[in-house]
């Protein structure tokens, strides 16, 4: 151990020539506690009136010493406070146990309201008598809100969920006894010896109905997939064109009542590694979207590819998109058109986009274009196994 | 074997249903209201079924489960099963399974029929 040169305390700073620098300790203490700023530390009387005021007060309260030093304390109180009595039970609390501490809603001088935590010690002489009280306290508003926006964020998110969860009971539940009114429908309509021609028209049309109410459904509970992370892909190696072209195929009938003409036109075979199912999905919802909002105008789609990747693109010639709806109609429920002037669930395009992100591509609308909407879809040639998020 | 199928399903109307149809198409048919009635069924039943229609979510031993015991049990391992699944995304259900086909619920009647033809 090495001896260190006594300590020296440092001299306090040459005093200014106005003398008004602090000289005792009780001096450089109040000059301590009148420069603080995130607290307001003043003294009361022990009838409750002010006699000191500190930077700290100011700032939180609004007042100047001048205009405050001689109130009382009650000033800060809101007329509720005022009306149960506070701030004299505080007074009497602090005297009583020698502190108090509270926390609530306190007035500014403009009349703007501030969380306070507040701490009221009472000061004794030699003799136990109580001198006055000492006041600190701090605006904790910013801390008040971050709590309550942390509320409200987590009550949101817990109905986001409730939602979801919701979503996904539903739909399963829709789903059994639509499968056994399908396979009732169906079972008629294949009774061996046939049916009616006037009885099987109406069970076909019931069927139909079943099968939309069937694909709505199906969406629901895709939905619920993608949001709790349990879509999955379980890719395999196929020709897109192929896929893209029966799926046109499924839809020619669709086609030609919409009064839309649909061309495929293709470089050759694009081979690659996707889900097929999914993919059919994807080209499905464009497609049946295209015939929805566009129909009387043809849809064009081509593919291509290189090396790396594969391009659909599927334009219509439809009213369009405005750029400025672009981000907006691949969110959930959204859509590009008024909902009373079209049905659907406004899940198609999220779910395509979901479905195209999860293989590692993309799904956009082609800029520039003077009439309708173009889709552009981009794929990978390959896609590990994974999920949607 | 006998030429009846065992109907694996706990939805009343669906099971109900697909028995119907079953025999207007000529194909006997038996139901169980989930995995242990049918392996109860199946222990007792003096002629086995020549296939199983098997339903995967169900109450008291699901799909899964009364497929891994079936196929310990030497008398029942061999009967083909059938899967129906609800889902799209079928052979996300059904690896490992071991099923001669998957069907999605509702199964369309004529893919039904030429499935059981196949097998029985």
């Amino acid at each position: 151990m090495t001896s260190s040169p006594p300590q020296t305390e440092v001299p306090a700073r040459p005093s200014a020539s106005d003398g008004k620098a602090p000289r005792t300790s009780e001096e450089r203490f109040r000059e301590l506690v009148s420069s603080v700023k995130d607290y307001a530390i003043f003294m009361l009387d022990p009838s409750g009136r002010i006699e000191s005021w500190n930077a700290g007060a100011e700032r939180t309260k609004g007042y100047t010493a001048d205009e405050i030093i001689g109130e009382h304390m009650s000033r800060f109180y809101t007329p509720e406070d005022l009306a149960r009595g506070l701030p004299g039970t505080l007074l009497a609390q602090a005297q009583r146990d020698g502190r108090v501490e509270s926390e609530g809603w306190r007035l500014r001088k403009d009349g703007t309201r501030f969380w306070a935590d507040v701490v009221i010690t009472a000061v004794v002489d030699d003799h136990g008598r109580l001198t006055g009280f000492a006041k600190v306290t701090r605006d904790l508003t910013d801390r008040l809100r971050a709590q309550e926006e942390q509320l409200r964020l987590a009550q949101a998110e817990e109905a986001v969920r409730l939602r979801d969860e919701f979503l996904s009971i539903a739909a399963h539940e829709l789903r059994t006894p639509l499968s056994a009114v399908q396979l009732q429908l169906q079972g008629l309509l294949e009774l061996p010896g046939g049916i009616d021609p006037r009885i099987r028209a109406r069970v076909e049309r019931a069927c139909r109905s079943g099968d939309r109410l069937v694909t709505l459904v199906d969406t629901l509970l895709d939905v619920s997939r993608i949001t709790t992370g349990s879509l999955t892909l379980v890719p395999g190696v196929f020709d897109l064109t192929a896929v893209v072209q029966e799926v046109v195929e499924r839809y020619r009938e669709h086609a030609v009542r919409a009064h839309s003409p649909v061309t495929v036109r293709s470089t050759g075979p694009l081979q690659g590694r996707w889900d097929r199912l999914r993919i059919e999905q994807v080209v499905t919802n464009i497609l049946v979207n295209a015939l929805k909002y566009a129909s009387g105008t043809q849809v064009d789609i081509v593919l291509s590819g290189d090396e790396s990747e594969v391009t659909i693109r599927m334009a219509d010639g439809g009213p369009g998109i405005p750029e400025s709806e672009w981000e907006r109609i691949f969110r959930r429920f959204e859509r590009a058109a008024p909902m009373r002037n079209f049905g659907g669930l406004g899940l198609g395009l999220y779910v395509a986009r979901q479905i195209v992100e999860a293989h590692g591509g993309t799904i956009d609308l082609a800029p520039g274009r003077a009439r309708g909407a173009e889709f552009v879809i981009r794929l990978p040639r390959s896609t590990a196994p994974g999920s949607a998020r | 074997m006998s030429h009846s199928i065992l109907v694996v399903e706990d939805d009343v109307d669906i099971r109900q249903a697909l028995v119907e149809i079953l025999e207007e198409h000529g194909f006997p048919a038996v139901s169980a209201g989930d995995g242990a009635e049918a392996l109860d069924y199946l222990r007792k039943a003096p002629e086995l079924p020549c296939l199983i229609l098997l339903d995967l979510m169900m109450p008291v031993m699901d799909g899964a489960t009364f497929r891994e015991v079936q196929r310990k049990e030497p008398r029942i391992a061999s009967i083909p099963v059938v899967v129906l699944s609800a889902y799209r995304d079928l052979d996300r259900h059904v690896n490992g399974l071991d099923a001669v086909s998957v069907l999605r619920k509702p199964p369309s009647v004529r893919e039904l029929v030429t499935v059981l033809q196949a097998h029985c």
